[in-house]
């Protein structure tokens, strides 16, 4: 499985980012709901303010078109012309509702409301008093210019948006506040490492200088072999000390790209675990060719190391660890344990450890991702349980 | 001679539905009301003006036929007091009716207007 480059590698963020999703699109469907809701209020009391601005006009209208009727009712049917106005439309109900005459464009009439828009129009319905011509719902009917819409629509859009932003910054900000405390926890932890690296230091030389002078040609068999396991141990806590040195100290330093023969280094690295490889009775297998790339010595050699040690690790007794080197490729084998397809795309999370027979914060794969990454380099896993893993890099 | 038969035939039948349905409202209402200085169109008028909708003004008038009063009349009381209330009518519901079905055709103002 090839992880993807910028895959967060770390497990608290990845769920703190899950949660801060999960949140935020809570937050946003409810203030896109809210605004909507607030718009619609909007809309519909301009709408009403626009009509009661209208009324006034059209009540007029429907006072001179009620005079009108009236004289015609009174000379029917020596007069049929049904009288006509430039400024509005209009049409004649009866108390059946039946149509008794309509000028008007839209017939759609809501006769129990005074006044009301429909697609285009503008109408008011006029209850006569006295039935002229058998009256009894005038509608008078005006064109909607829909001048006002516009007016309404960038006042919406504009305070909608604004609202939205500052609903937005709010949500952020109550975001980090309820997340907070899970990023303490990582805080916590992160200082509380740094303090412990710094406190390994010393110890730690003073025992790997003092067996590197030992003189083994006079020791006994018996403390041979216990010097070699003090060895092994120190070695450990060495790469565990360097990549916790690494990850609160050194990261941030600049890099000193050179040109490295790999071939050389990896040589240097497999020695340097000879001894806890053959703790576990594991052979090397090395096809290595010449190869170079150009980086940071000091951050290749914390990728080889955590990938052959890991590769020890993880091992079985009797097992094989086997390097592979390409131009452009590197290949780090076991035939250890092995993982299954779930947990890959978690195996670079800082913290996390799928094995707690053997030590470690769970911090080296982390280092050779965010390595990995910073330059290009791609890193491919394939693992079967039981059977082995494989780490494919190439750049 | 067929065809002068037909035609007669046809003749007779359109006069004498004409003659039925004109003669209920002729013959109930215009024998009457010739005497009477207002109108039948101005009194229908008077109606529409009272009760608006078709139902309304023949249910208005059916009523008034069968119960005239002073109080419900649509008349001015000038009208009245010079040629004083109408007899209760003799005719019955299925006459009134037709009666008032060609009185509303006659004068309605339904699809009249221009």
């Amino acid at each position: 499985m090839l992880v993807s480059k910028n895959k967060a590698t770390n497990s608290l963020l990845k769920s703190e980012k899950k949660s801060l999703f999960r949140f935020l699109t809570l937050y946003v469907a409810m203030v896109i709901f809210s605004i909507t809701l607030l718009s619609l209020f909007y809309y519909q009391s301009q709408e009403k303010l626009m009509l009661s601005d209208q009324r006034a006009m059209l009540t007029k209208y429907a006072y001179i078109q009620t005079k009108r009727l009236k004289v015609l009712h009174h000379f029917f049917d020596e007069r049929i012309d049904y009288p006509r106005d430039l400024r509005f439309k209009s049409a004649i109900y009866d108390f059946e509702l039946t149509r008794i005459f309509s000028l008007i464009e839209d017939e759609n009439i809501r006769f129990h409301e005074e006044i009301y828009m429909t697609h285009k129009y503008i109408h008011l319905v006029k209850t006569l008093d006295e039935f002229y011509l058998g009256t009894k719902y005038l509608i008078i009917e005006v064109e909607d210019s829909g001048a006002w819409r516009g007016e309404i629509w960038k006042n919406i859009i504009g305070y909608g948006l604004i609202s939205f932003l500052i609903f937005m910054l709010f949500g952020l900000y109550l975001a980090k506040l309820f997340l907070k405390p899970m990023r303490d926890s990582i805080l916590l932890l992160d200082r509380f490492i740094k303090d412990t690296t710094h406190e390994l230091n010393t110890p730690l030389s003073a025992i790997l200088a003092n067996i590197e002078m030992m003189d083994t040609d006079v020791m006994v068999e018996k403390n041979k072999r216990k010097l070699s396991r003090i060895n092994i141990a120190a070695k450990t806590v060495s790469v565990l000390y360097k990549d916790l040195t690494y990850l609160t100290l050194e990261q941030e330093k600049t890099n000193h790209d050179e040109v490295i023969d790999i071939r050389e280094l990896v040589y240097d690295r497999a020695e340097y675990f000879s001894s806890l490889a053959q703790s576990k009775h594991l052979e090397y297998n090395l096809d290595l060719e010449d190869a170079t790339i150009t980086i940071d010595r000091r951050k290749f050699t914390r990728v080889i190391d955590n990938l052959i040690s890991n590769a020890i690790k993880y091992n079985k007794r009797h097992g094989t660890v086997g390097i592979e080197l390409k131009e452009r490729m590197l290949v780090i084998w076991d035939t250890g344990i092995g993982l299954n397809e779930e947990a890959i795309p978690f195996m670079f999370d800082r913290y996390i450890r799928f094995n707690n027979a053997e030590g470690g914060f769970g911090v080296g794969l982390s280092i050779v991702k965010s390595i990995v990454d910073e330059y290009d380099i791609s890193i491919e896993v394939k693992s079967k349980e039981g059977e082995g893993t494989s780490m494919v890099l190439k750049w | 001679m067929v065809k002068p038969v037909l035609l007669a035939v046809l003749l007779i039948s359109g006069a004498s539905t004409q003659l039925s349905s004109s003669d209920a409202y002729e013959r109930y209402c215009v024998e009457c009301h010739r005497e009477l200085p207002t109108s039948l169109q101005r009194m229908f008028m008077r109606y529409l003006l009272v009760y608006g909708g078709e139902k309304n003004v023949k249910a208005g008038l059916k009523h008034y036929l069968k119960y005239p009063l002073k109080e419900i009349s649509v008349m001015s009381d000038l009208f009245i007091d010079n040629y004083g209330i109408k007899q209760k009518t003799t005719l019955n519901d299925t006459q009134i009716d037709e009666v008032l079905d060609i009185y509303w055709e006659r004068f309605k103002v339904i699809d009249k207007l221009k």
